[in-house]
């Protein structure tokens, strides 16, 4: 077997489990990735609902507060909010 | 409200603190880092952070100041703000034991202050700044077992049109503990509990969360691949804007590494899924693939080039997408060519454009590196955005980082 075709076969298995949840989703939070957040603070910035505090370098999300407004997610220059 | 004196302020007290290590042997790291910018949008744009790290034995202390300041023109909404945040963060080794206290303390200081909607349909208030007092404590019990527990406090600055204070604060308590397993993983159990107030609005509002986090440490497997994970199930009691429960989420994430795909190449993904339990109704909340692909390459000169290949896709309650390539190609001593090119799909708040942007970033730079001391760099930038109707814009970058080295003492 080449080196990569496990590697290559993992992504394909990642893929379709990605396209088999791209049916009706809903959200009850918004995700910050925690691998790509760098702490900027930017998405605080933005926040109108004062929703969004820098801890420990990771974006956190109070759910209480959040109104789904997306501004985040559109500020956001890592893409780290979905 | 907050000026230059509360700011000359905050330094006194950082230069306070510092003083009684004076006496001892201390090893000092500081850096600074300048970004400035401008377009026809916004034409002043940029930030200052200058940073210290002292160690002292089992003391160590880190501060940060930074200020940021960003105009509002242009119909694009972006970073709205002028603002200067200082940090100090502290920490002290005693045996098993850590203590961590810290600060965070940032001032609004443009003209226009940030809007705020309140919660309980309060109208609208405008920030004024906060700050933030923090205090940690770790305990190494044994090798493999670790107990933690941290609480903030925000105080906030935050007034109505009419001039009155809101007295909002925030309060954070979460601990627990991680138990590193024998069988490459971890188990960490973690309770949070965040309270927001404001006598002003008549508003007091708690939530707590329960997590239960078990995490897979990176194994090898065979051929040079790396894999990790982990799973968090999150239970809330609490309830949202809305006044209802919030739902209970299971958060889940893999990651893989393959290191010499082929020569030089290396390529990392990682697969999360999110699934929400909301009022007995299981939902999936979220899947994104993300993967990123590194060819370092002529890592024989003063500066290794590379190109890096990157892509992320994610479906919630809204569709995000983002593709990009950056690359440094080094071309004499210190001397290196940037080139970066981004498309990315977001969401939107910016009236009339749609539910979603597309913008695509496309620019070259140069940028010099005195080995690891500094680095100068100057990129331009043409951004152009789909809205309602296209706009196309140029933007220049620039920035400086400069680090001097330690200095013991």
């Amino acid at each position: 077997m080449m080196p990569y075709a496990r590697y290559l076969i993992l992504l394909t298995l990642a893929l379709t489990m990605l396209v088999a949840c791209e049916g009706p989703v809903d959200t009850t939070q918004l995700i910050v990735n925690t691998d790509d957040c760098i702490g900027c603070g930017e998405c605080v910035e933005v926040c109108p609902y004062n929703a969004i505090e820098v801890i420990n370098g990771d974006a956190v999300i109070d759910p209480s507060l959040c109104h789904f407004c997306y501004r985040c997610i559109e500020q956001c220059p890592e893409g780290a909010i979905y | 409200m907050p000026g230059r004196s509360d700011i000359l302020m905050r330094n006194m007290i950082s230069c306070l603190l510092l003083l009684p290590l004076a006496a001892m042997a201390v090893t000092l790291d500081g850096w600074m880092n300048v970004e400035t910018g401008g377009d026809s949008l916004s034409p002043q744009m940029g930030d200052l952070e200058v940073g210290g790290f002292l160690q002292t034995g089992d003391w160590d202390i880190l501060v940060l100041e930074k200020y940021a300041s960003m105009d509002t023109t242009g119909i694009v909404e972006r970073v709205v703000n002028t603002y200067s945040r200082t940090e100090i963060d502290i920490a002290v080794q005693a045996g098993p034991v850590r203590i961590n206290p810290d600060l965070v303390w940032t001032s609004d200081l443009g003209d226009d202050k940030p809007e705020l909607v309140l919660p309980v349909q309060a109208g609208v208030a405008y920030r004024q700044g906060s700050i933030r007092p923090g205090l940690g404590i770790e305990a190494d019990v044994s090798e493999n077992l670790r107990f933690f527990a941290r609480g903030l406090y925000w105080n906030r600055d935050i007034l109505q049109e009419d001039g009155y204070d809101l007295a909002w604060t925030d309060t954070r308590i979460s601990g627990g503990a991680t138990w590193d397993t024998p069988w490459s993983t971890s188990l960490t159990l973690t309770g949070t509990t965040h309270n927001t107030t404001s006598d002003y609005i008549d508003y007091d509002n708690t939530w707590n969360r329960y997590d239960v986090s078990v995490a897979l440490h990176p194994n090898i497997l065979t051929r040079n691949m790396y894999f990790s994970g982990d799973v968090t199930f999150s239970s809330y009691d609490g309830r949202n804007f809305l006044d209802r429960e919030i739902a209970d989420r299971l958060t889940s994430r893999v990651r893989l590494m393959q290191m010499g795909i082929l020569p030089s190449i290396s390529v990392n993904t990682t697969f999360e899924s999110v699934v929400d339990f909301d009022d007995g109704t299981v939902r999936a909340a979220c899947a994104s693939l993300e993967s990123r692909l590194v060819w370092r390459f002529l890592k024989d000169r003063d500066v290794p080039s590379s190109v890096v290949l990157s892509g992320r896709l994610a479906r919630s309650s809204v569709r995000t997408e983002r593709g990009g390539i950056f690359s440094r190609i080094n071309i004499y001593r210190g001397l290196s060519l940037l080139l970066e090119a981004e498309a990315r799909i977001t969401p939107t708040s910016v009236a009339g454009a749609g539910p979603d942007r597309q913008r695509y970033v496309f620019g070259p730079g140069l940028e010099y590196q005195f080995g690891n001391r500094a680095r100068i760099w100057g990129i331009v930038e043409q951004e152009r955005t789909d809205l309602a109707r296209n706009e196309n814009w140029w933007r220049f970058r620039s920035g400086l980082e400069f680090y001097p080295g330690s200095v013991e003492f």
